[in-house]
């Protein structure tokens, strides 16, 4: 890519970003506003596409399903059984999603567990989007609970829920389920400067 | 390791090397409560749903070191022919088992349904009780539960108010 | 005339914990050729065929005044028990809590021939438990009568006293000190109407043991110092062991053996969860000669391939040529058991004795597969059979407890093992998939001219543990795979029925209602079709073509009465549409209503009308009970499973990807009503299984114009 067409992507970019922030309303500090000329560093794109290929991949996706309905497996079926959000994302009031899953992965059924295993709010439904729109998403504190960028970063980097993706255990078979494109350390890392290098989305 | 816990309302200690051993196996092979059940061990079928303070648990799916300090019933805690839980009463009026080996799972999940809702229609029977009768006996269970949720309202009618 | 028996034939039972308990034998039959040919001609029900020509035990009299019944028939959830306690009852003059049924263990001697299966148990002990259990009756007042000093004419028998002559004894009390028992002749049984259990709607004798959780199955049973196994076998169809890490793995935690047989090993180890730890790290190699395809089982079973049998023929054969002749191809999958109780067994070898205790349909071949594989005497393998935690023919092949068997030999302790999920379903004895051509054509009455049933299966009956070879070698056909294949519309001219016959890489036997379910499908969707091509409804079309015999007669009454109470109409009324379909299984007919919809592309049921013709019903509730049983488990089968091949392997291996019905799909509203059209009980575990598949895709023509002609019904 060359600088002319970053230069402009910026541009764009910094279009987006404003209008995103104005129809959202949302605390303007949360976001940093790039001024045309700065170009967006290479490594800023690596590292939002090597963040995005974490969590677009299934272990992040499967609980941030487009519709009610969690997906299982590498394939991203829909749960079996018919398990479905529930009132508050942790499945139905008696048969819950704690019903099966437990604080810790548990080898001898394959079932995964996590604290707080749930699926992700109504609001972050994240199947089926591209890159930027997670992106979008994930930073919209309308979306990503009233979070701002510091609170999205530790989320992402300290939930237990989320580093569950790097200890996915072993499936019913007692196969290890398939882990997340890029390892946990350079996963977090890659988090933290993107955001530190301001969140930046690029168009595509 | 030296897990404590409440079976049926009685106190237990049960030491064991692997803390993550099946709740269901301790249950079944030390405490020799052999009403719970094993169908699939992957928390699929429901054969071993129990309850953990009041909550529908697989057991199969559940360590043991998770149990410490809480409350387990399992359905020989449900009740007794003399002092049946509404769910075994109903299920003796509807006359629902037929091979009988998935009803106890069955049993503890519709327990634990109408402590979450005493009046379950058939949609929240439908979404909750997703465990596999191989007999089929789904027909009469639902009857049952329903019948089940009368019996609970009896009896908390009955109960004498302060 | 009465003939002494000596009291050797008798057998004195001190080893239940009960002092002064006289176990009682009796004898089973007069005639068994004759009833063997009335039981053939009069029912399809072949006669029980299992010991008990010599006295043996079938009654005990406990010291509780009770009549402990030692049944050759297992209990697996058909309410068998139930139906013999209620027999036994009212033949003994007993109440109904004073009968307990326990299945017979093989050192009793009573051992049934076949197995528990073809939903036969209540049909063939109709007769011979009713008349021994008179028998004993009556032997027991000719000894009370001695004790009271009285004429046996003067005795009253009720509630398990007798009384004369102004005193009374317990039955506990009339065995005492007996020696010598007189037997009488065979005394005439009750007419129907005088029975208090016979025909009524009894509880389940096992109900309080089901819903209190008590330790009845063969997964509950325990030996002192019992040890845990898990088995390893292969993952791919046809695979054979070569090596495995067997080392390493005896050195895990808990572990006591390690040992390997032709083609599978056993982990031994002081608790399950430690021998399941070990085989998770078992590194086994297996040569694997050829990784199957769905698409190979597929054309192997394909009408023309394999061995051809006309199991029907009449009149002549439909021409390919006939451009007026509608020919429609139907299929359904590989089905596996999925009973939940998994199978397995507590075995122990020790001095030259085996001890297995399991849930098993075939107590008696068990029996032969553990003597022979130790190399033992029958009479030192005792089989003891416990409540079976489902059954639908999957233990008609109980051979794990030969496994059991040499691993406590080799350890020389008891030791329990049973399947995990996966081993069930990749080593399941399938429902084989099957292929079906169905050729039709109208003639000028608008009925049909003809119709052909061309069908193909892979083993059912043949290479089964309960079945002579050479039965099939004389029919030339697996007579478990043509249930229900043959045509029942015996007015048309010209129809056949044809059988294809090929055997599968993979173990494929019994399952509940055998060839019934997929044969009806085929069958009776088609006959739906063609009667829309006529432009008639479906029931009188089925009722034109029905033969006026006794069988036919019997068919049109379950057929008429089930479209009168689910006011049967082919028009879509609310958005649903009903599904008719009728088979006839081991002479009992059936018919199904189904009322069906479909939302958001998901196939609704929520109503079946179900009408079978069972003879007599022993327990009406518990027939009720077999024909929801049988609805939702056919449901089940025809709208959720299917077993596949993946990578050579059997796939899926547990419940969820092996689709099947939960609550959400039964229907809300199931209505049965039996009909009584043979003075006998006939079988009813199976029959009513037929229809209900037939039933749905029937009504799904009708919602959407659209044929399915697949198990499990898809509509994208």
């Amino acid at each position: 890519m060359n600088r002319k067409v970053l230069y402009s992507l910026a541009f764009v970019f910094l279009v987006a970003g404003i209008l995103f922030a104005s129809h959202f309303d949302a605390n303007p500090s949360s976001y940093v506003l790039i001024k045309p000329e700065e170009p967006i560093s290479n490594i800023n794109k690596e590292n939002f596409d090597k963040m995005m290929s974490v969590l677009m991949h299934q272990r992040c996706v499967n609980c941030h399903p487009n519709d009610n309905i969690p997906k299982q497996g590498d394939d991203r079926h829909p749960h079996y059984f018919g398990m479905s959000r529930g009132a508050s994302n942790h499945g139905y009031e008696a048969t819950k999603c704690a019903t099966c899953h437990q604080d810790e992965n548990n080898n001898y059924s394959g079932v995964p567990g996590a604290p707080e295993w749930s699926l992700a709010p109504e609001k972050m439904k994240w199947e089926g989007l591209t890159s930027v729109e997670i992106a979008e998403s994930m930073l919209d504190p309308e979306r990503n609970g009233g979070r701002n960028h510091e609170e999205v970063m530790h989320h992402l980097t300290e939930h237990e829920l989320v580093l569950w993706a790097w200890d996915p255990g072993v499936d019913a078979n007692g196969v290890p389920r398939e882990k997340p494109p890029v390892a946990l350390d350079e996963y977090i890392k890659v988090v933290k400067e993107w955001f530190e290098d301001g969140a930046v989305i690029p168009s595509e | 390791m030296i897990i404590s816990f409440t079976v049926n309302n009685q106190p237990q200690k049960v030491e064991i090397e692997d803390p993550n051993t099946p709740l269901l196996w301790v249950v079944r092979d030390i405490l020799d409560l052999k009403g719970t059940k094993f169908g699939c061990g992957k928390a699929a079928c429901g054969a071993c749903t129990l309850l953990v303070d009041g909550q529908a648990i697989r057991s199969c799916s559940y360590a043991v070191k998770f149990a410490e300090g809480k409350q387990v019933t399992t359905i020989e805690g449900l009740g007794t022919p003399e002092n049946p839980h509404p769910v075994q009463q109903a299920w003796i009026e509807e006359v629902v088992p037929q091979c009988g080996y998935c009803q106890p799972g069955f049993m503890m999940a519709t327990a634990a349904l109408l402590n979450e809702n005493p009046k379950p229609t058939d949609e929240d029977i439908d979404q909750n009780i997703i465990n596999i009768c191989r007999c089929g006996t789904y027909y009469r269970m639902r009857k049952a539960i329903h019948r089940a949720a009368e019996l609970t309202g009896d009896t908390n009618d009955s109960t004498p108010k302060l | 005339m009465a003939k002494k028996i000596s009291r050797r034939k008798f057998i004195v039972r001190g080893g239940l914990g009960t002092v002064g308990v006289l176990a009682i034998g009796t004898y089973v039959f007069r005639n068994p050729l004759r009833r063997a040919m009335l039981g053939m001609a009069e029912s399809l029900v072949p006669p029980y065929s299992g010991t008990g020509t010599e006295p043996n035990l079938w009654f005990e009299i406990t010291k509780e005044n009770k009549v402990r019944v030692h049944s050759p028939k297992v209990e697996m959830g058909q309410g068998t028990f139930t139906s013999i306690a209620q027999m036994v009852a009212d033949e003994f003059e007993v109440r109904m809590d004073q009968v307990e049924v326990v299945g017979a263990a093989t050192e009793t001697g009573i051992i049934d021939g076949m197995s528990t299966g073809g939903s036969l148990s209540v049909a063939q002990l109709w007769q011979p438990l009713r008349e021994m259990a008179a028998t004993m009756r009556e032997m027991l007042k000719i000894e009370a009568a001695k004790k009271l000093n009285t004429d046996l004419s003067n005795l009253t028998m009720k509630e398990g006293v007798i009384s004369g002559n102004g005193q009374s004894l317990h039955l506990s009390e009339v065995i005492k000190d007996v020696t010598k028992w007189e037997v009488p002749d065979t005394p005439d049984l009750k007419p129907l109407k005088d029975y208090k259990y016979i025909g009524k709607p009894i509880s389940r004798v096992d109900l309080d043991a089901k819903v209190y959780g008590d330790p009845i199955f063969g997964m509950d049973a325990a030996m002192p110092e019992m040890l845990h196994a898990v088995i390893v076998r292969p993952e791919h169809v046809g695979a054979v062991f070569k090596s495995a890490n067997i080392g390493d793995t005896e050195k895990k935690s808990g572990v006591v053996k390690v040992v390997q047989k032709d083609n599978w090993i056993g982990i031994v180890a002081n608790s399950y969860p430690e021998a399941l730890a070990a085989k998770f790290e078992l590194r086994v190699d297996w040569d694997i000669p050829k990784k199957w395809t769905e698409e190979e089982i597929r054309e192997i079973i394909t009408v023309g391939n394999g061995n051809e049998m006309m199991v029907q023929k009449e009149g002549s054969a439909l021409s390919d040529d006939d451009n007026e002749v509608v020919v429609l191809e139907f299929k359904s999958p590989i089905g596996a058991h999925a009973q939940i109780e998994p199978n397995g067994a507590v075995a122990h070898v020790a001095d030259g004795k085996a001890t297995v205790i399991l849930s098993t349909q075939v107590v008696g071949v068990t029996q032969k597969q553990v003597a022979e594989a130790l190399g033992f005497e029958l009479e030192n393998v005792n089989i003891i059979p416990t409540y079976l935690g489902g059954g639908f023919g999957r233990r008609l092949n109980t051979s794990h407890a030969v496994e059991a068997a040499l691993l406590s030999q080799e350890v020389g302790k008891p030791v329990k093992y049973f399947f995990t999920r996966k081993e069930e379903f990749q080593h399941d004895m399938f429902r084989p998939p099957t292929h079906h051509i169905m050729k039709g054509k109208l003639g000028g009455n608008g009925l049909l001219e003809g119709v052909e049933h061309h069908f193909a299966s892979g083993n059912v009956a043949i290479g089964s543990v309960i079945m002579p070879d050479m039965i099939h070698g004389v029919l030339n056909a697996d007579i478990g795979a043509i249930r229900g294949g043959s045509i029942q519309y015996r007015k048309v001219p010209n129809f056949r029925a044809v059988q294809w016959h090929n055997p599968l890489p993979f173990a494929t036997s019994w399952w509940r209602s055998l060839g019934l379910l997929a044969n009806t499908f085929a069958i009776e969707s088609f006959i739906d079709e063609m009667a829309i091509k006529a432009k008639k409804n479906p029931v009188q079309f089925r009722l034109d073509q029905i033969e006026d015999d006794e069988a036919g007669q019997r068919l049109k009454a379950v057929i008429k009465k089930a479209a009168d109470m689910s006011s049967y109409s082919d028009q879509l009324a609310n958005g649903r549409a009903m599904g008719f379909a009728a088979s006839t299984d081991a002479g009992a007919p059936c018919a199904h209503v189904a009322e069906v919809s479909v939302e958001n592309n998901e196939i609704k049921i929520h109503k079946v009308t179900c009408v079978l013709d069972c003879g007599i019903a022993v327990n009406p509730d518990q027939v009720k009970a077999q024909c929801e049983g049988s609805i939702i488990m056919g449901i089940s089968a025809s709208l959720h499973e299917k077993m596949t091949l993946k990578d050579g392997q059997l796939y899926p291996t547990i419940y969820g990807p092996y689709n099947m019905a939960l609550m959400k799909h039964a229907p809300r509203e199931i209505e049965v009503h039996l009909i009584q059209g043979a003075d006998v009980p006939l079988p009813v575990g199976e029959p009513p299984l037929g229809p209900i598949g037939a039933a749905v895709a029937n009504a799904i023509k009708r919602l959407t114009n659209k044929r399915l002609t697949e198990l499990p019904l898809r509509l994208s």
